[in-house]
Formats: C-alpha cells, structure tokens, sequence
C-alpha cells in the first residue's frame, strides 16, 4: 500500500515542479539565439474593432522588424477599461513589459510610482522629438521637471451637431459662441430635442467649457484651486449649463444617470442636437448609423475662446526593460511620419504638429479635430488626476439640482481639490 | 449489548498481559495529510494570505511597489474610515440592499420551493426555470437590467403605458430609485437558489408527523408553522447567514448598472473600496474597509448562527 502512495506523491512533486520551472521560463521574454523580443502592451484593438491594431500588427512592427533585425516586438492587446487595473498590479508584482501605450492621463501617476524612464533624462535627442508634437499633448508627459514619455497618438472634443436638430432651428451652421449655444436651446424649445447631452462633469467633459469661458482649476503651478476653480468667469460657466440643465436643454447623463439615453446614440437618434465628442465617432456611426451626417465645429468660444482638452496616449518606457535602448528605438519610430500617418486612416491623430496638412489630406473629416488641438490644453498633469474627476462629479451636481448655487458648488470642490494638492 | 461485551474484552485483556506495544500505531499514517496538503496550501495562498496581507496594508499608508518605503499608520486609516461620510453612505447603501433583498429571497424563495414541492410532471422544468437566473452571467443580468430600468427602457414605458407613472422616471438617477433597481436584480437573481435550498430541506420533512398534525385537525398554516418550519430551520439558518454574506459582497450589479452614480450616492462598501484601490491606489484606506467589512460579516454571521442555535435549542 505504501509504495504507490510514494510513487504518487513523488508524481506530484514532479509535477509541481515541472510546473514551477515552466512558469519561471514564461516570464523570462523568450529571447532565444541572441534575438531581443520587446514587449509593448496597449489598446489598439478598442474591445472588438481592430482597425488600428490590424495597422500596428501586419504593417508597423513588421517595418520596424524589418529595419534593426533581431529585434522583435510583441504586442499584447488589453481591453482599455482593464488596462489599468493590469498596469497597477503588474507594477506591484514587478512584471511590466518594457513598453506600454499609456492614457495620457496615467502618465504621472506611474512615474510617481518611480516605474517609469525619465526620457528627457536618458534620450540624447529627446528634445528633437519633443519640439515636433502639439505643446498640449507634450504637457501629458511632464512630472516633476522631466518627461516619462512621447505623445503617441491624440485626439480632443469638438462639437458634433445632427444637421436635422440645426435645420429645425433654421440653422445653417452650428452654435459657434456660448450666447449662440444659449440662443440655440431657446430654438429647440418645444421641438422634443433636447440642446446638449454628456456623460458626466469630469474634467474631460467640463474643462473645454471652462477654459473657453476663459477659467480654469488651479493656478499654473498647479498648487491651489480655491481662487481659480470658483472665480467668477467659471461661475458664470457653469450657471449657463446649470440653467440650460434646468431648463431641459441638457441631458440628465451630464450628473451620472446611466440609464440616460447615450450620447452617440442619442445624437443621430434626434435625442440631441449637440454633443461634444471625438474623431472615433465617424467610424462607430458609419457602421451603426450610416446614413448620419454629423457636422463637425469647434468648440463653442465663450470669453476665453475655444479651447478645447487633449486625450490620446502616450508611449513610456518602464524602468525594469531590460532592453531599454531598443526599446528606445522603438519609441523614435512610433514618432516617424510612417508610423503617424499609417494610423490616421483608423480615426488616430497625429500628434506632430507638421503633419497636419498631410492628415487633413488623408482623411479631410479631421480638420476641425486638427485645428481645435492647436490650442486644446492638458487636464491637471497630477498622479491622483482621477481623484479630481471624482471630486467634480460629485461636488458640482447639487448645483444642477438646484441644493446649492454654482458659486458654492465650485468652491466645494475647490477646497476638496485644495486638499488633494496639499497631500 | 456493547456493555457488557466491552466489559468481557476488558476482562480477558487484563487475564491475559499480551506483548501491548505492538498493537498501537504510534506514529499517524502522512497518507491524509498528503490528500489535505494541496487544498490546504490552495487555502493558504489564496485566502489565508490575502487576510493577512490586506489586514498588514490596512495599517500603512500602502505603497503598491515593492521598493518604495510605506509609511506605518497604525489605526489612522480604520479611524478614517469612521469619520469617512462616504464610507457610511456606501455602508447605509450596503443596508439597504440587505434589507430590500434578504426578506423577498426568503419568503418568495420558500413560497416557490413549497409549491414546486408538490408533484406535478412539469416539475422540473419549473425548477430548472426558476434556477436559471442563478446560473446566469452577473455581467449580462446587470447589463440588461440596466436597459431595462433606463430612462426609456422597458420598465418607464410598461409603466407609462398602464398609467401607473408618468412613464419618465430616471430610476438610474437617483439614489433611493437606483438601489431599488440593483434590489430587484438581486432579487431576481437570488431566488432561485434560496429555492433550490428550502426545495431540498421540505424533502427532510418527517411525514409521520405532517400526517400526524393533519389528523388532529391542523390546518395548511398551522402545519406549515407548527411542522415544516421548525424542520427546516437549520436550513434557513444557511440560507440567512449566507444571504448577509452575499449582500455584503454586491459589487458587479452596482458597478455596471450605476457605477455608484450619480456623485457616487449609490456607491456600496465593495465599489467605493474597489474606486479608492484601484482608481485612486489607496490601497491603505481600501484595505482598512476591506477589513471592516470582513469583521461586520463576521460578527453578522456569528450572531445569526447563535440565533438558530439559541432556538434550537429551545425547541429540545
């Protein structure tokens, strides 16, 4: 009887450690014959419509392959809402790939974390690169004096009208100031269209309205938000949405109800008759509406005038690659105007300023986006930026109920920011 | 008969001092202890050592990488928790689903199970029908309940269209509304199995007895009072601690049919701990929840079972 219970427990000693040394193995990044394999985690597959990643896969990698032989790259796709929970664990476990396409808005959180290469620090020509991409963009990758990343792709939020809501004003182009926003939503009245529609007041959402009513959240060093968030060009900002709130001129989305009709449903639906959005939404309503025509306008300028906020990503180079020069070759390639302009087709802007014509060329829907991005300007460049999107979503909706005025909203989530800053 | 043969044996074992040390088996067979390490060394890194680990980061200002220092807190991070507003409005959230949920699974899940009782040749579809909500992705039950309470979802337009409402209730919109529609999920979702649960307790029903009650003169009620329920006790006992559990768990339905919203008023202990982890990497201050939350389940389900025990007790 004993026998086979040694010969079963020696089996499974032998298993476990089978299985321990072929776990250690898979870790280590399969180089094999001098061969260096650089792994690059990312979102380009966008949960299901693969366009960019199809671009990235069969064309881009493959060229930059083909130029440094025995260099590969390995992409993993990560659904986007996953992304971060994965970084966040795998810098914990020490398990980050060399490269990854950061949201912008990740950037200082993980070289707070000391995860991240500084490459204004180690890229000799670093500020060659950095000279050539849109100043906004550039800010998404500044903490602490340095630069932990290069602006890899970008986009910003223009304004999107559905040209029947225009016709039914007797509009032949869309709102281009905020008393003509407010003039609009008095047209509306009575058609069933509702004047505006967003998904909640998170800094994406709300900033294009701030800076261009000529405000914004903190002082420029970013140390104080009292004074600034609650100054008075914000509070008249944000009593114009609260009235058109009010007034059933905007959606009940913009305080965080889910069951809200979608914005990109809404606007082609006739729900809308604006929304502010970005360059992605051409492809999801060529597929699910296709005889939809949106028109396409800048951001709405109010004394500040149109300014709109930078998103996109950026590409970092984490600290524990151990392939850091090539993987620095690769970022110099994600800045070619082979790798930009490839990915243009897919809905990605470029994020060098000198290929805005060529963009434009290629895809003439862009214009407006490339235009707004001129002066478009970086949400608050902080580790705890999401904590700041919370803040405002909860502080500022009393005021759209009509509890506390705007002024008290604002200076609420002021101070809230205040002590954000100070920690 | 075991008396007096043990008596027998003991007699016959001291006329006779046998070789005594052989007999006895001093050292215990490994074999068990081989069968129980795999699971016990599962047990351990996957559950043991989280506790452990999420009670050592409740104390410090946690620092996710390794080689960066985290500063000791001692009980700062549960003192904050205390005096969090917003931990007590996701804690009275957490309530309220306990309390709109629990009751409902009960009554609905031993009302069906009695009726299911009863032989019928479509019994088991009836069952399998009734369980099939349990079985189902919470993923896709909360997204459809999401569609179903939108603002023009399906439950706005069956009311508008009866008349009952104006038929424009932003259900997901407001707090009281929002936990309601998470409740009704819940519910839904969890009657099944509470079913499945009573339906296997009414089986261990003594028949003598209903029998017995019913000649003399028990009615339906008085028998379902005075026979079925104390026979599945024990069985309610399982199905209330683990229901408590269970709510005090809720997190996918919140998080995908409100995502807390709106401004985080139907935040529950699991969303706003998962928010401060992972959205805000206070692993520190989410852990302390964490734990919290662990000593209210613990101390919920302690009680409970003392309860039944009490009344069992009783009943001898």
């Amino acid at each position: 009887m004993k026998r086979p219970t040694r010969i079963l427990a020696a089996s499974a000693a032998a298993a476990a450690i089978a299985l321990i040394a072929a776990g250690c193995s898979a870790g280590d990044g399969g180089d094999s014959g001098g061969d260096i394999t650089l792994t690059f985690w990312g979102s380009y597959g966008n949960g299901g419509n693969s366009a960019q990643q199809d671009v990235l896969e069969s064309t881009l990698i493959p060229a930059f392959e083909k130029a440094h032989p025995g260099v590969h790259v390995e992409y993993l796709d990560v659904p986007y809402d996953d992304l971060l929970q994965k970084l966040t664990t795998s810098a914990a476990g020490d398990e980050l790939p060399d490269l990854v396409r950061a949201d912008l808005g990740w950037v200082p959180r993980f070289a707070d974390l000391g995860v991240l290469v500084p490459l204004s620090k180690e890229m000799d020509d670093f500020q060659e690169l950095a000279d050539a991409t849109y100043p906004g963009v550039l800010a998404t990758n500044l903490w602490k004096g340095e630069y932990y990343g290069l602006p890899l792709d970008t986009n910003t939020r223009v304004l999107i009208s559905n040209p029947a809501a225009l016709q039914a004003t007797g509009r032949t182009e869309p709102p281009a100031t905020f008393a003509d926003f407010q003039k609009m939503a008095s047209e509306l009245s009575g058609t069933g269209i509702t004047l505006f529609a967003d998904g909640g007041l998170g800094a994406w959402n709300l900033m294009p309205w701030i800076w261009s009513g000529g405000g914004d959240i903190t002082d420029a060093d970013v140390t104080k938000s009292s004074g600034y968030l609650d100054s008075a060009a914000n509070v008249k900002t944000l009593q114009m949405l609260v009235d058109l709130y009010k007034a059933g001129q905007i959606g009940n989305g913009i305080v965080g109800n889910e069951g809200a009709v979608s914005t990109s449903e809404g606007l082609p639906g006739g729900n809308y008759a604006t929304i502010l959005d970005g360059p992605w939404m051409t492809g999801i309503w060529a597929g699910q509406f296709p005889d939809f025509a949106p028109v396409y306008s800048p951001v709405p300028a109010g004394d500040g005038g149109s300014i709109s906020v930078v998103g996109g990503e950026d590409i970092v180079l984490t600290a524990s690659s151990k392939h850091q020069k090539e993987a620095m070759e690769f970022i110099r390639f994600t800045q070619s105007e082979e790798f930009q302009l490839a990915l243009v087709p897919t809905g990605q802007l470029s994020v060098i300023t000198a290929l805005g014509e060529k963009q434009v060329a290629l895809d003439p829907k862009l214009e407006i986006f490339t235009k707004q991005l001129e002066t478009a300007r970086n949400r608050l460049a902080i580790p705890n930026a999401s904590e700041v999107d919370t803040i405002l979503n909860t502080e500022l909706v009393p005021a759209f109920e009509g509890t506390i005025s705007a002024k008290e909203a604002l200076a609420n989530a002021a101070e809230k920011i205040d002590e954000l800053l100070a920690s | 008969m075991s008396i007096s043969t043990l008596a027998a044996g003991a007699a016959a074992d001291a006329a006779a001092p046998a070789p005594r040390p052989r007999i006895r088996r001093r050292r215990p067979s490994v074999t068990p202890y081989l069968f129980l390490f795999p699971g016990f060394v599962l047990f351990v890194v996957t559950v043991v050592y989280p506790i452990v680990q999420a009670v050592q980061m409740s104390l410090y200002d946690w620092r996710i990488i390794g080689s960066a220092t985290s500063e000791f807190l001692g009980l700062d991070n549960y003192a904050r928790a205390l005096g969090d507003e917003h931990f007590w409005l996701s804690f009275g959230n957490t309530a309220f689903y306990l309390v709109a949920t629990i009751p409902p699974q009960i009554v609905l899940g031993l009302l069906i199970a009695l009726l299911l009782h009863a032989r019928s040749p479509i019994r088991p579809l009836l069952r399998v029908l009734y369980y099939l909500p349990v079985v189902t992705s919470w993923v896709v039950v909360s997204l459809l309940f999401r569609f179903l309470f939108a603002d023009q979802g399906l439950i706005n337009w069956a009311l508008g269209s009866t008349g009952l409402t104006g038929g424009d209730t932003s259900w997901l919109g407001d707090r009281w509304t929002g936990m309601l529609a998470i409740s009704a999920l819940g519910v839904w979702k969890g009657i099944g199995w509470s079913m499945m649960i009573f339906l296997a307790a009414l089986q261990g029903v003594p028949q003598p007895l209903m029998e017995a009650a019913t000649v003399d003169g028990a009615n339906a009620w008085q028998r379902f009072r005075a026979v079925t329920l104390p026979a599945i006790r024990a069985a309610m006992a399982f199905v209330t601690v683990m229901l408590v559990i269970g709510a005090f768990n809720v997190f996918i339905s919140v998080y995908l049919m409100t995502g807390g919203g709106p401004a985080g008023r139907t935040d529950v202990l699991l969303t706003y701990m998962y928010r401060l982890a992972f959205g805000d990497l206070e692993f520190g201050y989410g852990s302390a929840i964490a734990v919290i939350l662990t000593l209210i389940v613990l101390v919920l389900s302690l009680a409970q079972l003392r309860l039944f025990r009490d009344r069992d007790g009783v009943a001898r």
